[in-house]
């Protein structure tokens, strides 16, 4: 089976947020309580991903020229080709955050999770959330138990407009491309986004209407940290039984440390 | 519809107006977004910029209320500019009839007003006739007594600047609109208009949709493959209850409801039955008398006899207006004694929801059939009201969703979609069905033992849906299609009703619904016709006889070849005698019939006068407006009735110089007891707000997120404030007028709870159809201290 991908092609997008409550029918999350909304620019809620929330649709009102835009984009997990937080992930020997490399897919095995929170400590894009209660990590799991029995992930299977596609990467890389030629056509300047972030890109490929900076919360150039190395060299000596989350949230403190320290050395020694 | 939603597909360009689609209909952006991905262009005509206007090539702001200004100014433009389709205009419109010298328009009025009843004698809103009866016409259309030519003097007063001062709309755009839109009058090319209740929900809402229709036979957009006049209706299934009549006004099938001065079966047919002399004119209402006469066999059975003019004299007649305001004006006034609310919530939907639910209380009975115990349900317990003072009992009736039964909805588009039940109701609900099967039932059964006034109509009632506890509902979609009473099969089409009582039907429009091959609405055949224009002629059925496109006829010239060859609804096949695509208009031959069936003259009326208001659309400013009527001295609709009396206030711009209108988001579903009750989309919305300009909340000292008073003559409420760019001042002559905008999904009951925008709107509805003004009134802001 050939790794998949979404695409969205926000130009699409018309903002409604099937996808936001199918994610949630599907998980069988609840609903969230709210208040007014949580930010400016439209009708956002909740205010951010949550373990109740694995994907949610963020509003932007901007100009642009001498146009005013209203744009939609869902956020979520982009799930990395290569991703950070499955390098992260301390549980030895299977690792809790699972990689589907076939599929494409990064989930969480909420057997093996231990709650330290590593995966969201290395993620590039801020994505995974702990959930107090169970301490388990929580995100997107591209609806893996659908996409492994061939069925397309329940945001895409909800989406009326065909914004969202779900497919071969490779032909949602095509796609997106043909989008952006639309696009442009009409005077637009789109940006293809998830392609190639992170040097090997992504599961999720954004067509952005307008360029990234209209779109202020997504990384212009994410990075995995550095520190990622820092810290499988602190965990080496632990060895794997003695694996917990509090000794995590200890190794990955004194891995900001560390690099604090060097930081200062830097500035010293400079 | 008179095209159905996937053939937005095929349009060149859209124009969404009077409509959020993108928020409200969003299943519907499938189809714009389909259109646009070939190229088609998106113009949104909205008060406010929405998730609709986001996806537009050209968003146009209008002030609310100010539709036929619009539309007016683009049709002058049109004709002014020669864009218009002539031929289409000849060939299948009255432009070219000659009008009766006497008619005449003046100051706002058109001839034949009566000040003091509010109401025109439209004797003189007539055709000039030829010796055999028949229009005469003029197809060149130069005779200066033509429609053509009148419409051409009538829309000359509608220039852009005009158009501009009164709309709010910046001219440019204006001309931007009439340019493009005017583009889909040439041959091969369509343009379709999307609307909803922005669009009616004023009292002018009628001359609104009236305006774009003419707007739409301007250019030749009627019968073809994207074109259309498509209102899309408020719920999935408001379509087939229009048609099956929940209205006081007609019968199942757009049957006229007897009036007083029907007396006799005779009268009524008399009255109802359009003749045309014209032998080129189908006339199809001339077939009424074999509806109705089926109708009443239908409801009455056996009991309807040639002998007693099929039982004709059961029906009610009707002396007056009996729409949502006029009824509740009269509950308030102590008239009306009991109401059985199915699936309606008017203490949260109603206008000047404060009075209608004062008029509530004075009932001596509510059942309410709700699947939520709604805010009209307990109408007695809202904050403000002492319930040991309210005398009212009532009764609740928990009802089944309709996922948890079986039965037909008729979408927008006309297609009769068959469902079937997914899962039982919980607890004691039951379907509707159920509910009134025994209603009826136990009804016959009382009248039958104790009598009462007028006992027969019920107690003679034609009601047999099987022995079960649950009623056989395949039972009621045959007897809806209706039945061959000789043979005891069903009819295959309408074509075979008669009017001597040896047929039956429920609604002749549904006539081969459901027929001896089976039930036509269950169909799922995925293949698309040959025309391949996303008819699916075999998915569902669509009324009237599965025709997807109506009045395709003129989709054709005379000799049936299709303008648009590409996308061709139907075209005749010349050597095989027949025609192909869609279901046609009827099967004569090309050039023998007029396009337009319904109408005794056979062709589209742009010249109408079945109208209370008039022939033509003309501008009048809303009940309550910042401004004075730029066109005429006529202020409002001179024909709209206008309550007054307790608890009707009308606000002044002095006191209340803000424009408000109200609307639905995607988030939540009318009245909210659907949506207010799901805690995944109460997540999304869970507050009542009020959007503004930032030019409006700076010199009130709003901010984002303030608690905000929203006042009117009728009420006051609290809201957060949503302060946005999407929302602009506009500039009316000059001068700047503010706007805010009020969701009106709330209400005290539910997860997520809220003031009611209802109880700002006023008791004022539409000339012809009495639907609220809920979409322009005046209103202030002040913030909550």
């Amino acid at each position: 089976m050939a790794a998949k991908a979404i695409l969205f092609d926000l130009d699409k997008c018309i903002g409604c947020r099937a996808c936001q409550v199918a994610c949630k029918a599907w998980n069988q999350l609840p609903g969230e309580e709210t208040r007014f909304f949580a930010a400016a620019g439209g009708y956002q809620n909740p205010p951010s991903l949550s373990p109740k929330t694995y994907t949610l649709v963020k509003f932007y009102e901007t100009t642009v020229g001498d146009k005013f835009r209203w744009m939609f984009r869902k956020h979520q997990c982009m799930q990395c080709v290569d991703p950070a937080c499955v390098k992260a992930c301390p549980v030895e020997p299977v690792k809790a955050m699972t990689h589907d490399k076939k599929l494409g897919v990064v989930y969480v095995n909420k057997e093996l999770c231990i709650g330290c929170g590593a995966c969201y400590e290395y993620c590039p894009f801020g994505i995974p959330r702990i959930d107090d209660k169970t301490e388990k990590a929580t995100k997107c799991t591209f609806c893996y138990d659908r996409v492994s029995n061939g069925m397309e992930p329940a945001c895409v299977k909800a989406c009326p407009t065909d914004c969202l596609v779900y497919g071969d990467r490779d032909m949602i890389l095509e796609m997106a491309h043909k989008a952006q030629k639309r696009l442009k056509a009409k005077g637009r300047n789109p940006q293809i986004y998830g392609e190639r972030e992170l040097g090997t890109g992504c599961s999720k490929i954004y067509v952005l209407p307008e360029p990234l900076g209209y779109f202020p919360d997504l990384p212009k150039k994410p990075k995995v940290s550095e520190d990622l190395g820092l810290f499988h060299e602190f965990l080496k000596p632990l060895g794997s039984l003695s694996i917990s989350a509090a000794v995590i949230g200890l190794v990955i403190a004194r891995v900001k440390e560390a690099r604090q320290t060097e930081e200062v050395t830097e500035k010293v020694e400079a | 519809m008179t095209n159905h939603w996937i053939d937005i597909k095929n349009a060149d360009c859209i124009m969404i107006i009077g409509s959020n689609a993108a928020e409200n209909h969003p299943v519907s952006f499938r189809w714009v977004t389909k259109a646009m991905e070939k190229g088609a262009k998106l113009i949104n005509v909205d008060p406010r910029f929405t998730r609709t206007s986001s996806k537009a090539d050209i968003y146009a702001p209008l002030r609310s209320g100010a539709d036929i200004a619009f539309i007016n100014g683009v049709m002058n433009y049109i004709i002014e500019n020669n864009l218009y389709d002539k031929d289409y205009l000849v060939d299948n419109t009255n432009a070219s009839f000659l009008v009766n010298e006497k008619f005449s328009f003046k100051n706002g009025l058109y001839v034949g007003y009566n000040k003091k009843k509010k109401k025109y004698d439209k004797k003189y809103w007539r055709y000039q006739l030829d010796e055999n009866g028949i229009p005469k016409v003029d197809r060149t259309l130069q005779n200066p007594r033509c429609v053509f030519q009148l419409l051409r003097k009538h829309l000359s007063r509608y220039n852009l600047d005009e158009v501009s001062a009164i709309t709010g709309t910046p001219k440019h755009l204006l001309l931007e609109v009439a340019k493009i839109y005017g583009a889909t009058g040439a041959k091969g090319k369509s343009g379709t208009i999307m609307y909803a209740m922005g669009t009616t929900q004023h009292t002018v809402g009628t001359q609104n949709v009236r305006s774009y229709a003419m707007l739409q036979l301007l250019l030749g957009n009627v019968g073809i493959a994207g074109g259309g006049i498509n209102a899309l209706r408020g719920e999935s299934n408001v379509q087939g209850s229009t048609d099956m009549a929940l209205l006081f006004h007609i019968l199942p099938g757009y049957l006229k409801t007897p009036r007083v001065e029907d007396q006799s079966l005779k009268q009524y047919l008399e009255h109802w039955t359009p003749k045309s002399a014209d032998p080129k004119s189908a006339n199809w209402w001339q077939h009424t008398p074999k509806y109705m006469v089926s109708l009443l066999k239908a409801f009455w059975g056996e009991h309807a006899t040639k002998g007693n003019q099929f039982a004709y004299s059961y029906m009610p007649k009707v002396s007056e207006n009996y729409s949502h305001i006029t009824m509740f004006e009269a509950m308030y006034d102590g008239k009306i004694k009991g109401l059985i609310c199915m699936g309606q919530n008017p203490a949260v939907g109603g206008p000047n929801v404060r009075k209608e639910k004062k008029a509530l209380e004075k009932l001596d009975w509510l059942v309410a059939v709700d699947l939520w115990e709604t805010e009209t349900a307990s109408f007695w317990a809202t904050p403000e009201v002492d319930p040991k003072k309210i005398k009212t009992e009532v009764f609740m009736l928990p009802a089944a969703a309709s996922m948890e039964k079986e039965g037909s909805i008729t979408n927008s588009g006309r297609w009769m979609q068959w469902r079937y039940q997914a899962v039982h109701p919980p607890g004691d609900a039951k379907s509707d069905l159920w509910i009134l099967d025994k209603l009826a039932k136990q009804l016959k059964k009382l009248y039958k033992k104790d009598g009462g006034a007028f006992a027969e109509p019920i107690v003679h009632l034609n009601w047999n849906y099987g022995p079960k506890e649950e009623p056989n509902v395949h039972l009621v979609a045959k007897e809806i299609n209706g039945y061959d009473l000789v043979t005891g099969k069903l009819v295959p089409s309408f074509g075979k009703l008669k009017d001597d009582g040896t047929t039956s039907s429920g609604n002749w429009l549904y006539c081969a619904s459901y027929t001896e091959k089976g039930n036509m609405a269950a169909r799922r055949d995925p293949r698309d016709a040959t025309n391949k224009i996303g008819l699916y002629p075999n998915w569902s059925w669509c009324w009237p006889v599965n025709r997807r496109i109506i009045y395709n006829r003129a989709s054709c010239d005379l000799k049936g070849n299709p303008h648009a060859p590409h996308k061709y609804v139907v075209k005749w096949l010349a050597d095989e005698k027949k025609w192909v695509g869609d279901v046609p208009d009827g099967g004569w031959p090309p050039g023998t019939r007029h396009s337009f069936i319904m109408k005794p003259e056979g062709h589209a009326r742009l010249f109408g006068f079945g109208l209370a208001d008039g022939p033509f659309p003309e501008h009048y400013e809303p009940l309550e407006s910042p401004v004075k009527n730029r066109m005429s001295k006529t202020q409002i609709n001179p024909v709209t009735k206008v309550w007054r009396g307790a608890m009707n206030e009308i606000g002044n711009k002095k006191k209340y110089p803000i424009i408000a209108t109200t609307y639905r988001v995607t988030e939540h579903w009318q009245a909210g007891q659907m949506t207010r009750n799901n805690a995944w989309l109460v997540e999304l919305m869970p507050d009542m707000f009020v959007e503004m300009s930032k030019s409006l909340a700076k010199s009130k000292r709003i901010k984002h997120g303030d608690r905000v008073k929203i006042k009117t003559a009728r009420g006051e409420i609290t809201a957060y404030a949503v302060v946005t760019e999407r929302f602009q001042a506009f500039k009316l002559n000059g001068r700047l007028y503010e706007q805010v905008g009020l969701p009106w999904h709330f209400g005290y009951k539910g997860l997520a709870q809220g003031f009611s925008a209802n109880i700002l709107t006023p008791h004022v509805g539409d000339a012809n159809t009495m639907i609220p003004e809920y979409k322009a009134f005046l209103c202030n802001v002040e913030k909550e201290v």
